[in-house]
């Protein structure tokens, strides 16, 4: 794998999109902050996009692809305003966001 | 050229594993936007110039701003630290993020030989063909019913979100 030779092959978007899908992983994983789960779940979404895009180009050449990262990225944001709204309610019940602190329906 | 998309996979990588790992969830919010910069340039690499678009304008210009209004209206929440998290998962995400690229970058990989390439002219005319008008008209011809639900599912969560976040009566 050429390190400088990205822009040609299918490679860099693919190691990319691993690397930020893990990151999101860690990221939902070790956060106690209710937001900082939320910015895990935007980066393994934007994963996501960066696969479909780069098949879209490398395999299909056809624009496929890019409407299934269009509409994700839509659904992306429609889920950040509901979790932020949440997150206020949240806020707003028990003056603190974290997560582990969720436990009202827990007997 | 090439050197642009290095860069941009670089600001991406980088910015991500500030967002992940930075204690500030201030700080991780912030860079977390040139994490969704990168990946825009990224998509005009692989010929989505409206996607570019689409990504700068929503997330950059719409998520961020909704994550970072969201911390200030929590205030004293940016002083949770990862450290005074130590959570239970802290170990096995440390070993998910080890392990599991490799692996993932192996799988992809290998899945992307599998899969019949394109001949090499087709693609790059479909890289530098523009996308917006095939966009639009593929999105009222084949795409009709997933672009009809999304706008009921936008609609819905637009209404929800306010509903969710009404003032106290």
């Amino acid at each position: 794998m050429n390190l400088l030779d990205f822009s040609n092959s299918i490679e860099g978007y693919l190691l990319v999109s691993s690397i930020l899908l893990t990151l999101g992983i860690f990221s939902v994983l070790t956060r106690k902050n209710a937001i900082g789960i939320l910015l895990g779940v935007e980066l393994i979404l934007n994963a996501a996009g960066i696969n479909f895009v780069a098949f879209s180009k490398f395999h299909l050449a056809a624009l496929d692809g890019q409407m299934v990262t269009l509409f994700i990225i839509l659904i992306a944001a429609a889920e950040a305003a509901v979790a932020l709204a949440i997150i206020l309610r949240f806020y707003r019940l028990k003056q603190t966001i974290d997560a582990d602190e969720a436990s009202l329906l827990r007997n | 050229m090439k050197w642009i998309l290095l860069v941009a996979e670089l600001l991406t990588v980088g910015s991500a594993l500030i967002v992940a790992i930075n204690p500030n969830i201030l700080y991780s919010a912030v860079f977390l936007l040139f994490s969704f910069l990168g990946v825009a340039v990224m998509y005009l690499f692989a010929g989505a110039d409206f996607l570019a678009g689409v990504q700068v304008v929503v997330y950059v210009g719409g998520v961020t701003i909704l994550i970072l209004f969201a911390i200030m209206l929590t205030q004293w929440l940016y002083r949770l630290k990862l450290k005074d998290i130590g959570s239970k998962f802290v170990v096995p995400g440390v070993v998910l993020a080890l392990g599991l690229v490799p692996f993932l970058h192996r799988g992809l990989t290998e899945l992307g030989k599998m899969v019949q390439a394109a001949p090499p002219e087709k693609m790059a005319e479909f890289a530098g063909s523009p996308k917006t008008a095939l966009i639009g008209k593929a999105l009222l011809t084949n795409y009709l019913l997933p672009f009809e639900a999304i706008t009921i599912l936008l609609l819905g969560a637009l209404v929800g979100a306010v509903w969710l976040a009404r003032p106290k009566a």
